[in-house]
């Protein structure tokens, strides 16, 4: 079928790769939306389509700030690149190709269907667990690199969430300490202000952290091919859609995701909003300049449950923050299997066709999941409505049981 | 074991410049959220609503609000500059 095609192989793949790396710049984008404004919008310190806005420009503004050559974010766990950042030359063309697509669609789906059960999940971590099943697929056990799977992965994720839960529980005592003689409502309006300053710099700081992973996955895609050589650099063209697909991912707003952060895990006053993300900028901001770069979905999650703990007599769902537990830990396993499957797939087919095949698949997916999650809509009407027990706000629950009956 | 390590040493790095700046500097807008608030002066025939700060707490409350937000524009240096700053 190759020959009716108007382009080679390789190149169709490429192209094929930078959608599909561009489509899970967008989801993460849309899943780390609550990430910062998640609190903001539960206090009710930004309307939330503003909230979303101001996010998606930040993001934006973030995204073109990142200076940093991100080749390096998929060599620290697959064994596909050499030392530089660049491929490995057996592995040039096609066969990278293939790797770097199936994982990425093990990233997008794993996005989705957390995003559908309304569940925060780190994106980096499913993007790596994503590549480290198609490595595993394609390479071997060989094709993974364990230390550093140890060493970004798993260290970061169990320290994370107690280092930010530990900071925001401590801003979050001292803050109810210094302004317990200050009327509430005085005081609340004071620390809306707080909020959307604190919450812009961790929108800001995802905008340089994520939109990078993404510009360092397609310039990778491109070294491989054969269109660019410098590992040192990223193309403009490369920064500038991967800058307005997380902005256009983050403005249209994870809802179900923001629902579950601002409400569902602790009900939130403007001053553990504020602590909160004071927490999270403090942290992701000190820990991807010690060497130690955290996902800023579990920082985030960590101080809001943090400011939960912080405030006296606040109320902490736990059933909420172990089902998100779980969703972490199982976050890479179950990336990868799906990677995995896809590069088998891909590879069973070959070339043009089977990763065709994979991309349709992963299109009828997404189509699935979106369809599913319009049952239980959250939308930016809704997103605020009284957590009683589920993600799906209280009022469309009792629609839908009136259709039924 | 050498993994552990370098994490731990990296970990305890960002707990305090975590307690220092994501705790402290929530702590001095509360400060001066406080200041805002104390002493407030309540006009002639006015109730508590119609208050407004005394000098000396907005001064202190400016003060407070005005190191906060050098803190935000640190933060957006580091953003930006950080990795010539402090190294990758």
């Amino acid at each position: 079928m190759e020959n009716y095609l108007p382009v080679t192989e390789p190149l169709f793949i490429l192209a094929i790769v930078v959608v599909t790396a561009l489509a899970f710049d967008f989801t993460n984008g849309f899943h780390d939306t609550a990430n910062a404004m998640a609190t903001s919008i539960a206090t009710g310190a930004l309307r939330p389509k503003i909230a979303v806005a101001l996010s998606a420009v930040l993001n934006l503004v973030g995204a073109f700030l990142s200076i940093e050559v991100a080749l390096t974010v998929s060599n620290k766990v697959v064994a596909i690149q050499g030392e530089n950042g660049a491929p490995v030359p057996e592995l040039m063309g096609t066969p990278i190709l293939t790797i770097v697509f199936a994982g990425l669609v093990g990233g997008i789906l794993w996005n989705l269907a957390t995003w559908l059960l309304g569940l925060p999940s780190s994106s980096s971590h499913a993007l790596f667990g994503g590549l480290i099943g198609a490595a595993i697929a394609s390479l071997g056990l060989g094709g993974v690199k364990w230390d550093g799977v140890a060493s970004s992965v798993i260290i970061p994720a169990v320290a994370a969430p107690v280092v930010a839960g530990l900071v925001a529980a401590v801003g979050t005592k001292v803050i109810y300490a210094l302004v317990a003689k200050v009327p509430e409502e005085r005081r609340d309006r004071s620390f809306r202000w707080g909020q959307i300053g604190s919450a812009s710099l961790v929108s800001l700081a995802h905008g340089t952290n994520d939109a990078q992973k993404t510009m360092g996955v397609i310039t990778l895609a491109l070294i491989a091919y054969g269109s660019w050589t410098n590992v040192e650099a990223i193309p403009f063209w490369v920064k500038a859609a991967c800058a307005l697909a997380i902005a256009s991912g983050t403005y249209t707003g994870g809802w179900r995701v923001i629902r579950t952060l601002g409400k569902g895990l602790v009900e939130i006053h403007s001053p553990q909003g504020m602590a909160a993300e004071a927490s999270s900028a403090a942290i992701i901001l000190s820990s991807s300049h010690l060497g130690m770069a955290l996902s800023t979905t579990h920082v985030a999650t960590g101080s809001i449950l943090g400011t939960g703990l912080g405030k006296k007599g606040a109320e902490v769902r736990w059933a909420v923050a172990g089902r998100m537990a779980v969703a972490w830990v199982i976050t890479l396993p179950a990336a990868a299997v799906v990677g995995a499957l896809c590069w088998a797939l891909a590879n069973a087919l070959g070339g043009t066709l089977g990763v065709s095949v994979v991309f349709l698949i992963l299109l009828v997916s997404a189509g699935a999941i979106f369809r599913h999650s319009r049952k239980t809509a959250v939308t930016a009407n809704n997103v605020n409505h009284e957590w009683q027990g589920g993600l799906a706000p209280a009022a469309d629950v009792a629609a839908r049981q009136t259709v039924n009956a | 074991m050498d993994i552990v390590t370098k994490a731990l040493d990296a970990l305890w790095q960002v707990a305090l410049a975590g307690v220092l700046l994501g705790a402290g500097l929530p702590a001095l807008f509360a400060l001066g959220v406080r200041s805002l608030n104390t002493n407030r002066v309540v006009a002639v025939g006015g109730g508590d609503a119609t208050s407004v700060p005394s000098a000396a707490g907005r001064a202190g409350a400016v003060l407070c609000f005005t190191v906060c937000a050098l803190a935000v524009l640190f933060g957006i240096v580091v953003i930006v500059f950080g990795k010539q700053l402090f190294g990758g």
